[in-house]
């Protein structure tokens, strides 16, 4: 169990100091400025120094990636599903699709600004555009890969569609699900920031960086990138969390034993008695 | 024991061209245990979709238990090869599978479904997922959800199929000892001769182009069967008129 648990958080942890250490060797090996950049404790500094001022700004970041993602992740289930059960639907709307994910993100961020104002919604929008295709496409190809035989199986035994749906595509469909989930994860954070540059008032994460880029303050325009890949980090471990609470047969041989399933167990000696097993009873 | 569970008058299917099924008709008693033998493409599987109404034959009907299904779903147990069973369910819950698809699971089909595995030897696997059992096992776990569907007529195209010898010799006494204690009917197609004579009170010889029952044995070898059977004169006399129907006399 430790070595599992040194392996799983200890491995990352010592590549992530690496990196770090990467870094610090080549600014000092290349002598390079301070004002071009920064070294990583002077980065590190810059945020811990900053904190009370960062730490709203993150905040207001963590808000808009989060509720984004929420939005973005549930409108890519909905789609996929959607797509995936009426075929004229999947022919029309997926070219739309790609397209709205073609179009440059950042030549849609102002756009948006000006019809959405200065507010959140801008930046939640941003997020769930970017969000709900990476969901959509694997739910899209998760339940059309379901085994037709599985299926009907289902049929055989006079399943309805909508059992069908909730007992076998959808739990089927977890995997890709989840894929689409991290890949959408990993971005929400880089849809925040441009909703905030784009903006381009108030106060912000990404402003607080404009602005310390403008004063050659290399220290904070870096410690602010930490701070953004924190919490795009952060996002992704989470949705990996979930997974892995969400599927344990993939880990486990047996199934966990929850206190309220216990309490099923015992109450059904009585049942027992009445089921048999003649044949052709029903 | 002399009652038609099932009846087949006049079926026949197509696939745009081709004949998968000619003319058939049939009728198996309750409680038998009847194998279809053939090779690829002879329709055996053709046969059982219409019987379990997978598929709408272009002509004839499906009478079970004196009613019309033709066409119809929600009427027999089936099993595949493949053991289709969910890894995202427990044993358990992979035997109440049918009661979760159709209604809501009760106490009394979890209770079924753990006194059906404890007695089939997989008691202490009832809250293990799918990915832990060997093949043999999840076999006998796919037949216990088909069991437990109380379907009197039980469909099952080449189980064992998958398994290694061992294994598949051990399962179809298990399978013979199931059928013994539960009085089903049985349908079971395979294309391993020995499978068919091993389990069957009769065969049914199926051959394609076009897909037909080319010939109706009754299997007189004595009940219980088990490793001596397979040796037995009268054994490889059918097994040998079998393979005459399968080949062609060529063999």
């Amino acid at each position: 169990m430790t070595r599992k648990l040194l392996r799983n958080i200890g491995v990352p942890v010592l590549s992530l100091l690496l990196l770090l250490a990467l870094w610090q060797a080549i600014v000092v090996g290349f002598n390079v400025a301070p004002y071009v950049a920064p070294r990583p404790w002077q980065a590190i500094l810059s945020v811990t120094q900053n904190w009370s001022t960062i730490w709203p700004l993150a905040l207001g970041t963590i808000r808009e990636t989060v509720y984004g993602f929420l939005i973005g992740a549930f409108l890519g289930v909905f789609l996929g599903v959607v797509m995936a059960k009426i075929p004229v639907l999947q022919r029309s709307v997926y070219p739309v699709l790609v397209l709205s994910q073609a179009v440059p993100i950042i030549a849609l961020a102002s756009p948006l600004v000006l019809i959405l104002g200065f507010s959140i919604m801008p930046k939640i929008v941003i997020v769930a555009w970017i969000v709900f295709f990476p969901v959509t496409v694997n739910v899209v190809d998760g339940l059309s890969h379901v085994d037709p035989d599985l299926i009907n199986l289902a049929r055989v035994y006079g399943a309805p569609r909508w059992r069908t749906f909730v007992h076998i595509e959808m739990p089927a469909t977890t995997t890709p699900l989840f894929s689409g989930l991290k890949i959408g994860a990993t971005y929400a954070v880089t849809g925040a920031v441009i909703g905030e540059l784009a903006a381009s008032e108030g106060s912000s994460l990404a402003l607080y960086q404009e602005h310390a880029n403008s004063n050659l303050n290399a220290a904070a325009v870096y410690g602010t990138t930490m701070v953004m890949t924190a919490i795009g980090i952060s996002w992704f471990l989470l949705v990996v969390a979930t997974e892995v609470a969400a599927t344990p047969w993939q880990r486990r041989s047996v199934a966990r034993r929850y206190p309220w399933r216990r309490a099923r167990f015992e109450t059904d000696g009585a049942a027992s008695i009445v089921s048999s097993l003649s044949k052709g009873e029903s | 024991m002399e009652n038609t569970l099932l009846e087949l008058r006049g079926v026949t299917k197509r696939f745009g061209e081709a004949t998968a099924l000619a003319e058939t008709s049939l009728s198996i008693h309750e409680g038998s245990f009847v194998a279809i033998v053939g090779p690829s493409g002879c329709g055996k599987s053709t046969l059982f979709n219409v019987i379990a109404g997978l598929l709408a034959p272009d002509g004839g009907e499906v009478r079970l238990q004196g009613e019309p299904v033709t066409g119809a779903t929600g009427h027999v147990g089936y099993m595949l090869q493949k053991d289709l069973l969910v890894p995202w369910r427990t044993v358990e819950d992979n035997i109440t599978m049918a009661a979760r698809l159709t209604r809501r699971v009760n106490n009394v089909d979890r209770a079924e479904a753990r006194r059906v595995a404890t007695e089939y030897g997989l008691g202490d696997f009832l809250r293990h997922y799918p990915r832990a059992l060997s093949g043999g096992m999840r076999q006998r776990v796919a037949f216990m959800r088909t069991l437990v569907t109380h379907q009197p007529l039980l469909l099952l195209d080449e189980p064992f199929g998958a398994l290694d010898a061992q294994t598949r010799l051990d399962m179809q006494q298990w399978l013979l000892q199931v059928w013994r204690d539960t009085g089903r009917t049985v349908l079971f197609i395979t294309h391993d001769v020995d499978e068919s004579l091993f389990l069957s009170d009769r065969v049914l010889v199926m051959s394609p182009r076009p897909g037909r029952v080319v010939a109706d044995i009754t299997n007189p070898l004595a009940r219980p069967r088990d490793m001596e059977t397979l040796t037995d004169p009268a054994f490889i006399e059918l097994k040998s008129r079998i393979m005459h129907l399968l080949h062609g006399g060529a063999s």
